[in-house]
């Protein structure tokens, strides 16, 4: 008998039937109707197995196994503040949007400065989010799942011509009560006409804590906008972590955009553009670090339709006792696409003979006319550098984390705003002595 | 005071060193000197702790203490420099935070407090300014795109920084024009103290013209096969290596 391709979990649509009177929005037909369709469609298709291509090198067959329930509401007030603490960036200042195992936290999040009217939440107000969440275009199992299941989300609508000057912060927390359970989050950010604006998102919890979030994030940029996009995750070493972005971009629309990996047992980060307009510019970068027990998975996707616009991709990853990782990044440039650049660079460093990197770039050019390049590595430290280092008078575990710092510090280099450019720098230097 | 005795060592599984022995008195400057493949290198390398220089027989001790139980940062910590004859380049460190890490971790070990960022940052540059090294060069990655001479008077500026009690020097002048030369010379004769230490690895007499040794060894096949002042480096010059019945074909 073949073996299958997804895998089945009936513990979740038992929870999805448990749950169902008590959802956000359970009042509106329109979004019962939706979560109703949509789990029918996750439980038609299952979970991703081992078998399947775009999840090779990520094993979920727990997922099947482990149950993940809701979370019900519970004091954590003091716990998430202590998170709160440890991921808003005081140097940046500026607003705080947060979010508390899978909620908006409104007495934690800092509305000051903060053009409010461009802000609205799932839990508040979920008309809101009826056309994201009709757009069932290309989605993937757990895309259904998340329209199933959603808690919370924001949307961040900028008005054209419109400049936010400040970093908005984007706090997602999870506190002890999160164990064994799993929340699901849903943002969109729409940059109208010539508009520009900063997110700094951060994922933060505890060790010992074992729950499953999975956020999807929407990107559409529209003619002329600027966005700058940052996620940086630091959750406990037993957290499974899951990020989707899609993004659409317009004409001389430009997006950079950084994701730092450092926590969490298991991440997966995917990473989909399609531009729809010409003389746009994407450039994504990442970083991941793993240990053992610590597995990250990125995965991209930048479908080039139109022609004259650049992409630049540039991963590092440095993997130390057992840690794992996989790159797959795939490029598909349009028979229209001329004049298309599109560059992929992936990294990576092995620490330890039990460390594990796995890349797969792959381009695709149905057009002629373009310049496209893509290129992984896998290596391990330079003995001379490190003797050189050593002989200086650096112990090895030092010699290391300044090697560790200079090569995964080139994904920093180049961006926007120097204080995190600096906190980045300063959690790769430290990463080895810290775990 | 450094001490060799009887010091053997392998590479690769292949004997090197054959037991060289070697005394270097507090504020003295030993040369040696050698044919290729004499095992010059060898010895910094084993003094200094490198990965796969190992030990099979014999002692080295510094001021009374066993350094080869001691890690290379730890030799570094006791007073030990390493003057590279081809030094690294790490890209993406910086000169300055290299030199930083490096002194503040040599202070810690010897139990000593961290000099403070401000303190250094006028220390280093004192110390580049004297050796003729453009400020700015603190500010590029260790190394990197230097020419030569530019690596040989980095070298001697971190000797400057960490300011070493024995400083091994393997072929610091090899590869340099008159100028370098003298920077390195400079380098050197400015950490001669009654106190201090130096071995000079060279492969020619040109760099003794500057820095006056009040040793000189020749070391052939593993071993110290002749010791004396700086005229026997003269002598060297002038008559070769086969002339002076120390190597059976010239190098």
């Amino acid at each position: 008998m073949a073996k299958k391709l997804y895998l089945e979990n009936t513990a979740l649509k038992a929870r999805f039937e448990a749950e169902k009177s008590s959802f956000t929005g359970s009042d509106l037909a329109w979004l019962n109707n939706l979560r109703t369709e949509a789990m029918a469609q996750f439980m038609a298709v299952g979970i991703p197995g081992p078998k399947v291509e775009e999840w090779k090198y990520t094993n979920l067959t727990f997922l099947a196994n482990e149950n993940f329930t809701a979370l019900t509401k519970s004091d954590h007030k003091k716990e998430a503040k202590i998170y709160f603490d440890k991921a808003y960036i005081k140097e940046i200042h500026g607003p705080a949007v947060v979010f508390v195992n899978g909620y908006l936290d409104r007495t934690l999040s800092i509305f000051e400065g903060l053009d409010e009217e461009y802000f609205s939440f799932f839990s508040e107000q979920p008309q809101n989010f009826k056309n994201l969440l009709e757009n069932t275009l290309g989605s993937t199992s757990f895309n259904h799942l998340n329209r199933a299941l959603v808690t919370d989300g924001y949307r961040l609508v900028i008005p054209e011509n419109t400049v936010l000057d400040d970093i908005i912060q984007i706090i997602h927390i999870a506190t002890s009560a999160a164990h064994m359970k799993s929340f699901y989050t849903r943002t969109a950010i729409e940059a109208g006409k010539n508009a520009q604006g900063q997110i700094m998102e951060s994922f933060i919890g505890p060790d010992h804590v074992r729950y499953w979030n999975h956020m999807i994030s929407d990107l559409t940029l529209a003619e002329g906008a600027e966005m700058s996009y940052v996620q940086y995750q630091e959750q406990g070493l037993q957290a499974i972590h899951m990020t989707e972005l899609h993004t659409v971009v317009s004409d001389a629309a430009n997006l950079k955009y950084l994701t730092f990996q450092l926590g969490a047992e298991l991440s997966r980060t995917e990473l989909i553009h399609n531009f729809v307009g010409e003389r746009a510019d994407i450039e994504l970068r990442g970083a991941y670090l793993a240990q053992s027990q610590q597995s990250h998975d990125i995965f991209t996707r930048i479908n080039h339709d139109k022609p004259n616009c650049d992409s630049n991709q540039f991963f590092r990853g440095v993997l130390n006792g057992g840690g794992k990782s996989a790159f797959q990044g795939k490029v598909v440039v349009g028979r229209d696409a001329q004049k298309t650049n599109a560059n992929q660079s992936n990294k990576n460093l092995l620490l330890d003979r039990k460390a594990e990197a796995n890349a797969k770039p792959e381009l695709l050019i149905y057009a002629d006319d373009v310049k496209c390049s893509h290129g992984a590595t896998i290596g391990e430290l330079d003995i001379d550098q490190l003797f050189y280092l050593r002989a200086r008078g650096l112990d090895e575990t030092s010699a290391k984390g300044l090697l560790v710092e200079a090569f995964i510090s080139e994904v920093f280099e180049g961006w926007n705003n120097e204080i995190l450019r600096q906190k980045f720098r300063d959690k790769a230097a430290n990463w080895l002595k810290k775990r | 005071m450094l001490e060799i005795r009887n010091l053997h060592v392998n590479v690769g599984g292949q004997e090197i060193l054959k037991g060289v022995n070697l005394t270097i008195k507090d504020g003295e400057v030993h040369a040696i000197m050698g044919p290729n493949g004499a095992g010059k290198s060898t010895l910094s390398y084993a003094i200094c702790g490198k990965d796969g220089y190992e030990v099979t027989e014999g002692s080295v001790t510094y001021n009374g203490k066993d350094i080869l139980a001691l890690d290379p940062h730890e030799r570094a910590g006791e007073g030990i420099f390493l003057g590279f004859q081809y030094p690294v380049e790490i890209p993406g460190v910086s000169n300055m935070n290299f030199l930083r890490t490096a002194l503040n971790s040599q202070r810690r070990y010897r139990g000593e407090k961290e000099m403070a960022a401000v303190d250094f940052l006028k220390f280093v540059r004192a110390c580049a300014k004297e050796l003729d090294m453009d400020p700015e060069m603190l500010k590029r990655s260790v190394n990197v795109g230097f020419s030569g001479g530019e690596k040989k008077r980095n070298e001697m500026v971190q000797m400057a920084v960490l300011n070493p009690s024995f400083a091994v020097l393997d072929e610091t002048d090899s590869g340099l024009d008159i100028d370098a030369l003298k920077i390195v010379a400079e380098g050197i004769n400015r950490l001669r103290a009654s106190n201090k230490s130096i071995l000079m690895i060279t492969h020619y007499q040109r760099l003794l013209d500057y820095v006056v040794p009040d040793f000189v060894h020749v070391l052939a096949k593993g071993k110290i096969v002749k010791s004396g002042n700086k005229d026997l480096a003269l002598l060297l010059e002038e008559k070769g290596y086969v002339g002076l019945g120390l190597e059976e074909n010239a190098a």
